[in-house]
């Protein structure tokens, strides 16, 4: 990304303030506690004083930026709760009073968010025949025919053999790579994949290697010296080798270089497991994500993955892949034995919204949505790169990071936007690294022309006052360019 | 009026303590830093630029040695304490050692001092509080003093 270079300088500098002013507390309060009792005494503490600094210090600064809780479904106008504070915003309270805003934040791609003309009645009528929650795991009592049907229909509409569904997106990356891979395999993730990847990994005791965010060429290289070199201290030749990527990048917006990093990955014969959370549903001509927008047949991805709860509307995640691989995870995953199965009226929802992307339900409703959400997310983009702000992502991807840079901006960006009835979501550290705070705006098939030209109104006039619009705004401005540090007039 | 751009390359440093240092202008606002607060420490104090620059430079060195040689962890609980025993400057740029981040750090505050000690004419007292201050500095940054705790100073139970 390009960043001018006098907001790196004042970046670095607020930070540095920011940091100064917390350590400055911190003194405060320890020589304060020092003098007043404790009843704790003999007890170890629960965190060191260092570890909590960024929550105490910096995040509870802009609570109310955060976490903020709604009242009614994620449609494209939603309720927000007014929160107040009494003490500077360390601790908030819910008021009764709530403010209809647009929402730009929520993951509600095609619309299934709210309640849909096919699928809700079905879900209800599901609901009552076989209640909330199967209470049980998948071996025991919890698999219904909805579960056998609902995973062939996910299978089907994926395009592989097989496929095994989970309760939970997080859980579903955190549990099955441990299964996949142990100690003596070799996991190379992108730099910027999720939390539940980075979480899998760990725990699967494999060695981890990271390769430079979507540059098939680093990838290359590293899989070229891990090779080389085998496994640490034996040096003997590894298991297996996975390497994960994801379809697209929350925080980025960005596609993902697939059709390269699975020739790489069939010369160097390893395996590649691609994370849909964002992009099933969302992308490719009828849906199917990734694979089908950049022409990869889905035989050469070995290992899909994907969640419900972004496009379709449910929760939950899947995996699919050939049918050995989805019988071994049967009898091994820990969340297929043990964790109760995906409640009923979630699995209806998912049966239901593939079909309707598929058009199976007899209208022409799922294409709508898909071409809706392609127009709304590049008309979006491409005026936000007009006014002069800096977005990120690629053509066709319904994410579209605002970069704010500042910590300042990033509260006041929020706020002035939720004042005017719009609801964005600001992403700060940890989830971005520390310099590159964003706004994430999420297109959704539901919102209408008329909401994303009030969206863009308020944005822009939300941006000249926070004085995010770091390029020059032109009608016809191409990409910026820039070599190492080059002048633009 | 022309803008100045540059382009900041992902990194492979999954420390988001550390990961910071790698993008660019820091080096700039370090050395901005130091200069303002010699500009503050003038205006405030009143005093000769020398003593001025001697006091940037003592308090260079509380400040570095608290934060890059004294503490240890990070500022947040995600990476559930890995790199609980390792001061920042341990950490910075995955434990390699005489990276071009690590040669710039080291040699501030020789700069410093030879700016400090010259405009103070060599004197003392202020010539023997200097160089203390930089030769704990420079030697603390040696790639042998990696994970040394002098001593047992500084180091865990």
């Amino acid at each position: 990304m390009i960043i001018p270079y006098l907001t790196a300088l004042t970046t670095y500098f607020s930070y540095g303030l920011l940091f100064a002013f917390g350590q400055l507390r911190d003194f405060f309060r320890k020589s304060v506690d020092w003098w007043s009792a404790s009843t704790l005494q003999g007890y170890a503490p629960i965190c060191l004083g260092l570890e909590d600094f960024y929550i105490r210090r910096l995040y509870l600064r802009i609570q109310d930026c955060f976490n903020r809780p709604i009242s009614s479904p994620p449609d494209a106008w939603f309720d927000v709760v007014e929160r107040v504070s009494n003490d500077n915003n360390k601790t908030l309270k819910r008021t009764t009073k709530v403010n209809r805003c647009l929402n730009l934040g929520s993951y509600n791609y095609l619309g299934f968010a709210a309640a849909d003309e096919y699928c809700t009645p079905r879900v209800i009528e599901c609901l009552k025949k076989y209640t909330p929650s199967t209470c049980s795991t998948r071996v025991d009592g919890g698999t219904t025919i909805l579960h056998t049907e609902m995973e062939e229909c996910v299978a089907n509409f994926v395009g592989k053999p097989a496929a095994i569904v989970f309760g939970m997106g997080y859980v579903t990356n955190s549990a099955i790579l441990p299964v996949l891979i142990g100690k003596g395999g070799l996991i190379i993730s992108d730099s910027l994949n999720h939390n539940s990847i980075v979480n899998g990994a760990r725990g699967s005791g494999a060695t981890v290697r990271v390769f430079q965010h979507n540059t098939p060429s680093h990838l290359e290289s590293v899989l070229r010296e891990q090779i080389a070199d085998g496994q640490p201290r034996t040096h003997r030749p590894w298991k297996k080798i996975i390497v994960v990527v994801e379809g697209i990048y929350s925080m980025e917006g960005e596609l993902c270089k697939l059709p390269e990093i699975v020739s790489i990955c069939k010369k160097y014969k390893a395996f590649v497991y691609l994370d849909e959370a964002h992009s099933i549903g969302a992308v490719g001509k009828s849906g199917r994500g990734v694979c089908e927008l950049l022409g990869v047949d889905t035989a050469d991805v070995d290992i899909m993955m994907g969640t419900f709860t972004k496009s379709f509307g449910s929760s939950g995640g899947y995996i699919a892949g050939s049918k050995e691989l989805i019988q071994y995870l049967k009898y091994t995953c820990p969340a297929h034995l043990y964790a109760t199965s995906i409640s009923a009226p979630a699995a209806q929802q998912i049966i239901s919204s593939i079909k309707v992307v598929l058009g199976e339900d007899g209208s022409s409703r799922g294409a709508q949505k898909l071409a809706r959400i392609r127009e709304n997310s590049n008309f979006f983009r491409s005026e936000l790169q007009k006014m002069g702000f800096e977005v990120l992502g690629d053509n066709d991807s319904p994410v579209m990071p605002i970069m704010l840079y500042n910590p300042a901006k990033i509260p006041a960006f929020s706020r002035e936007c939720l004042k005017r009835n719009v609801a964005v979501v600001t992403v700060a550290f940890p989830a971005t690294p520390l310099l590159l705070a964003r706004a994430r705006i999420c297109i959704s098939a539901s919102h209408s022309r008329e909401d994303l030209l009030k969206a863009l109104e308020v944005i822009s006039t939300v941006g000249d006052m926070v004085g995010v619009k770091y390029f020059p705004a032109e009608p016809n401005k191409q990409q910026v360019e820039v070599g190492q540090v080059k002048k633009v007039d | 009026m022309a803008i100045l751009y540059v382009r900041a390359a992902p990194t492979t440093d999954l420390n988001r303590n550390t990961e910071w240092f790698t993008y660019p202008g820091v080096w700039s606002t370090y050395i901005l830093i130091l200069f303002f607060s010699w500009l503050m420490v003038l205006s405030v104090f009143a005093c000769s630029p020398g003593m001025a620059w001697t006091v940037v430079h003592l308090s260079h060195f509380f400040v570095t040695y608290q934060f890059f040689h004294w503490k240890k962890g990070t500022p947040f609980a995600e990476d559930q304490g890995i790199y609980n025993r390792l001061t920042w400057w341990e950490q910075i740029d995955s434990g390699q050692q005489l990276t071009r981040n690590r040669k710039f750090l080291t040699v501030v505050p020789i700069v410093l001092y030879l700016i400090a000690s010259h405009t103070t004419d060599y004197q003392h007292p202020m010539l023997f509080f200097n160089t203390v201050a930089v030769f704990v500095l420079v030697v603390a940054k040696f790639p042998h003093m990696h994970k040394v705790r002098i001593f047992g100073i500084n180091a865990d139970q």
